[in-house]
């Protein structure tokens, strides 16, 4: 059997961010989960929609589906339910996954596919150069030229609402805690969900390393992970971002419900059962 | 007379549609051929009224027909909006127990059966039976064919889920009407006369059913949808049916995330689909594009309804072919297809997967309401001789080198890689890209790539692309029409000859790409030119004038359009043929329902 190096995850390109920009370590932080968990790169596809983060699939050596903004999770999922023993694995930015795909990380989390969705949140749209995006500060930009006039997401929160399976933080000032979040994050059954603080170097100077570095603080060891309002609570702390796995619970998944949904079908099917049969119905 | 047409009408929630159903699947069953037609109210259970038609005959019709033999009206009200379906000397049967004597000179040809349908049906089951008992009425006045006993079996059938109490019940009420027809109504109708042989087995089934088998026979194994009248049976039924074949039917948060798992799965080597309605359709169009750009393979099932907006829900129109054919950002590769009837919704459907797989791009499948929502008999299905095409996969028993996604192929297609296979992770995307899929804007590869995708269409114009004629080459007069009016068009043309008018049809295969040989090869003899179509802008004529530009030659065009919501019958089509004709003197006119534009090319 093989055995994958981080390396042999990287492609031929070029990863176009800018210098310093944090997508860079959670590209070197999956590509270290995915050879820690010696996944194969052609049985692996990263999905995402568009944004600087979304960039993501041109950098690695695994199938890559670089979709339309917002529609990376429906893509997904569509890819899972299908060919179920494909990794699949979907990054994307802050207002692709919070703003116009919003809606469907809510359905994502209810339907609980076995897949994992990493979102680098610089809590800017910086593709676009410099918009407000659903995890903005206040900020002045372009569009905001006088003051910001919306409030802010909190990306956990949404999760641990939607009682997503698997909620974790992670920062891209640490790619080791990172690593390791994102292989837990694979390894677990169902929808995994790792918030990346992933600051951008050009238009938001409201995240930067330092100021996220005086900001965090490692989940308490005595949290308990089933716990989702002691999550909450954790997470709705004022002035503090903890970083580590927030919440964990095993349900059945998607591609399991689909399973037994195929066996009731199934049941009282002879086993030679083909279209054939199926089109008895209209005689 | 080797036809029978009935019109069965009361208010939503009276039954009409179930006894139209067992009606018409007990004479499929029988042997016979059966067109179907229902209309009913958005409401589920509101005061609107409904109706149904069927049309069995010995042979295969296009349409439902005009005017019906016989007319059931279980109210007054019933009678009052479909007494004029009825033919003159055709039979009018009422529940007297709901409507009284009937005069005036609406009813002064006709046939008038007055029969206590309440009184009857509560005598022997409960008010709820009407609807057998009016069924049992017609098997009764028509007993010279023998349907009986098959009526009797799809009544059983279709209430399988209930009590036998109920079940008997239903069965009681059909017999005492029967039972009434034979005795008590003192015959003085034509329905005698009727004879029909059989025309062997076939199946029966609606639009939407047609589709929804067709694509589980091309292979189909996902499907993610949002409901949608009137598209829903689709996805009800491959939910019941998909997963009994390892398949995946998927209820998504919206179209965008229908669609967008469609393409997911397909991309992943799944055959997949997604069918919707217009609200649906738009909300589709930025992902469509993204199939195209990505050369994904995807079947997006538009049933149109009346637009825009929320429209006419449960009523059937063809307004969505511009959308269809122009609606994504950009321009790019897709086919458009629409099927004429129940039997061509079937064999369309596997043409538009086999078309996605052969191309790799979206097809796009226009069906309507009226087509989608009506049974009607279709051939049995020779498994052997079915072509199903399947997507060219990247081999690389045959290609060992660095896999080349996008490679720029003569023929514009270029071998596919699935997740999972060694040697060949790409990238999809919806960027512009290098045929290594490599985000690009440099003029050149840009052309190179826009070029390739187009080829693909190229291509398929040589191999696939064609349309229909019907009726006599050296006529004068031609009718083009496109998907489910194409029916009353056939059978329009019918009429016409027999009123000695030479007139030619012809309906198009694909709609896009047009088949524009085939179309001038149509135009070329023809003076003038008549476009039938369900909307108010005669979509398909400006998209035929601005495609067909090298016609040098005056020829008049003239529109039958309609978008009242119903939908045209054959001697509408006919009726205004005929007007065409003969004002056809006058240069320019405006009519209510005629207009006639000139189009010089
Ligand atoms: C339908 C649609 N609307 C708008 C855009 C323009 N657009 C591209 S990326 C983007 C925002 C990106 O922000 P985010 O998702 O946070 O990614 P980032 O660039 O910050 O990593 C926008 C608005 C688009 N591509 N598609
Ligand atoms: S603009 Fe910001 S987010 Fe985009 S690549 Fe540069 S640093 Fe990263
Ligand atoms: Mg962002």
């Amino acid at each position: 059997m093989t055995e994958y190096k981080p390396n042999d995850y990287k492609s031929a390109v070029k990863p176009s961010w800018c210098p310093g920009c944090g997508d860079y370590s959670v590209l070197n932080a999956l590509m270290g989960a995915m050879a820690d968990l010696n996944l194969n790169p052609a049985d692996t596809t990263i999905v995402s929609g568009i944004g600087c983060s979304s960039r993501f699939p041109f950098f690695t050596s695994t199938y890559g589906f670089h979709s339309i903004h917002g529609r990376a999770l429906p893509v997904a999922i569509g890819l899972k339910s299908a060919n179920p023993k494909i990794n699949v694995i979907t990054v994307g930015g802050d207002g692709d996954g919070f703003s116009i795909g919003g809606n469907h990380f809510i359905h994502a989390s209810r339907k609980n596919p076995n897949i994992t969705y990493i979102v680098m949140d610089n809590e800017i749209y910086a593709l676009t150069k410099g918009q407000n995006s659903p995890t903005s500060h206040e900020i002045v930009t372009k569009v905001s030229p006088y003051m910001s006039v919306e409030e802010r997401v909190n990306p956990v929160m949404m999760a641990l609402s939607f009682n997503t399976s698997f909620v974790a933080r992670g920062f891209s000032g640490d790619v080791v805690q990172l690593k390791d979040l994102i292989t837990q994050a694979i390894s677990h059954r169902g929808f995994s969900f790792v918030h990346v603080l992933s600051p951008c170097m050009q238009y938001n100077d409201k995240i930067t390393y330092d100021s996220v570095k005086e900001k965090i603080r490692p989940v308490p060891e005595n949290h308990n992970l089933s716990d989702r309002i002691a999550g909450m609570q954790l997470v709705l702390e004022v002035g503090t971002y903890y970083t580590g796995v927030i919440y964990k619970q095993e349900r059945p998944t998607l591609g399991d419900k689909l399973n037994e949904v195929k066996a009731k079908s199934q049941a009282n099917l002879p086993v030679d059962f083909s279209v054939r049969d199926i089109v008895k119905q209209f005689s | 007379m080797n036809e029978l047409i009935v019109r069965i009408a009361g208010t939503a929630g009276q039954g009409v549609i179930s006894s139209g159903d067992i009606f018409s699947l007990a004479a499929a069953r029988s042997g016979y051929y059966v067109t179907t037609y229902r209309s009913f109210p958005s409401e589920i259970r509101g005061e609107g009224q409904c109706a149904f038609q069927l049309r069995i005959s010995q042979e295969k019709t296009y349409t439902v027909g005009h005017f019906s033999d016989v007319l059931v009206a279980f109210n007054q009200k019933a009678v009052d909006v479909n007494v004029k379906h009825l033919k003159s000397g055709g039979i009018l049967l009422v529940d007297s127990d709901e409507v009284g004597e009937l005069s005036g000179e609406s009813f002064m040809e006709i046939i008038k059966y007055y029969v206590p349908i309440t009184t009857i049906a509560k005598d022997v089951a409960s008010v709820k039976a009407k609807n057998m008992v009016s069924i049992g009425l017609i098997a009764g006045l028509i007993s010279q064919i023998p349907m009986k006993e098959q009526f009797k079996n799809d009544i059983r059938r279709r209430y399988a889920k209930y009590s036998e109490e109920i079940i008997d019940s239903n069965i009681k009420a059909f017999e005492a009407g029967y039972e009434y027809a034979s005795s008590k109504l003192e015959r003085h109708d034509n329905l005698n006369n009727i004879s029909m042989s059989k025309s062997g087995e076939k199946l029966i089934m609606s639009g939407n059913e047609a589709i929804a088998l067709g694509a589980l026979v091309a292979g189909c194994r996902f499907y993610s949808g949002y409901p949608i009248t009137p598209a829903t049976e689709i996805m009800e039924w491959l939910a019941r049916e998909l997963p009994k074949v390892g398949g995946v039917m998927l209820q998504c948060e919206d179209e965008i995330a229908s669609v967008t798992a469609a393409i997911g799965a397909s991309y992943g080597g799944t055959k997949a689909m997604t069918a919707t309605s217009g609200p649906g359709f738009s909300l589709m169009s930025e992902a469509i594009g993204l199939a195209t750009m990505s050369e994904i393979p995807l079947v997006v099932v538009d049933v149109q309804r009346g637009g825009p907006s929320t429209g006419l829900p449960t009523k059937s129109e063809q307004s969505d072919l511009n959308m269809a054919i122009y609606g994504t950002h950009g321009e790019g590769p897709k086919i458009v297809l629409a099927p004429m009837d129940v039997q061509d919704c079937f064999i369309q459907t596997i043409n538009a997967f086999n078309y996605a797989e052969q191309y790799q791009v979206p097809v796009i499948l226009l069906s309507d309401a009226a087509v989608g929502q009506r049974r009607e008999c279709v051939d049995l299905i020779n498994f052997d001789s079915l072509k199903i095409v399947n997507r060219l996969k990247h081999d690389r028993t045959k290609d060992a080198g660095l896999y080349v996604r996008y490679r720029n192929t003569k023929s514009g297609i270029s071998p596919i890689a699935t997740p999972g296979d060694e040697g060949g992770a790409y990238v999809a995307t919806g960027l512009e890209h290098t045929e290594l899929c490599n985000p690009t804007s440099d003029p050149e590869i840009r052309k190179m790539m826009v070029e390739k995708r187009f080829r693909k269409l190229e291509t398929a114009t040589h191999e696939f692309i064609s349309a229909k004629k019907y009726g006599p080459d050296d006529a004068k007069i031609g009718i083009i029409s496109w998907g489910s009016t194409t029916g009353a068009v056939l059978e329009a043309v019918d009429m016409a000859k027999d009123s000695g008018y030479k007139i030619q049809a012809l309906y198009p295969r694909t709609l896009y790409p047009l088949p524009q040989e085939w179309l001038q090869d149509f135009l070329a003899d023809k003076e003038i030119v008549i476009v039938v179509e369900h909307n108010y802008t005669a979509q398909l004529l400006h998209t035929l004038v601005y495609r067909c530009n090298s016609i040098n030659k005056d020829i008049k065009f003239f529109e039958i359009l309609k978008y009242d919501g119903s939908i045209l019958s054959a001697r509408e089509v006919y009726d205004r043929i005929d007007k065409i004709i003969r004002q056809q003197s006058l240069r320019y006119t405006f009519s209510n329902d005629t207009t006639e534009h000139q189009y010089k090319f």
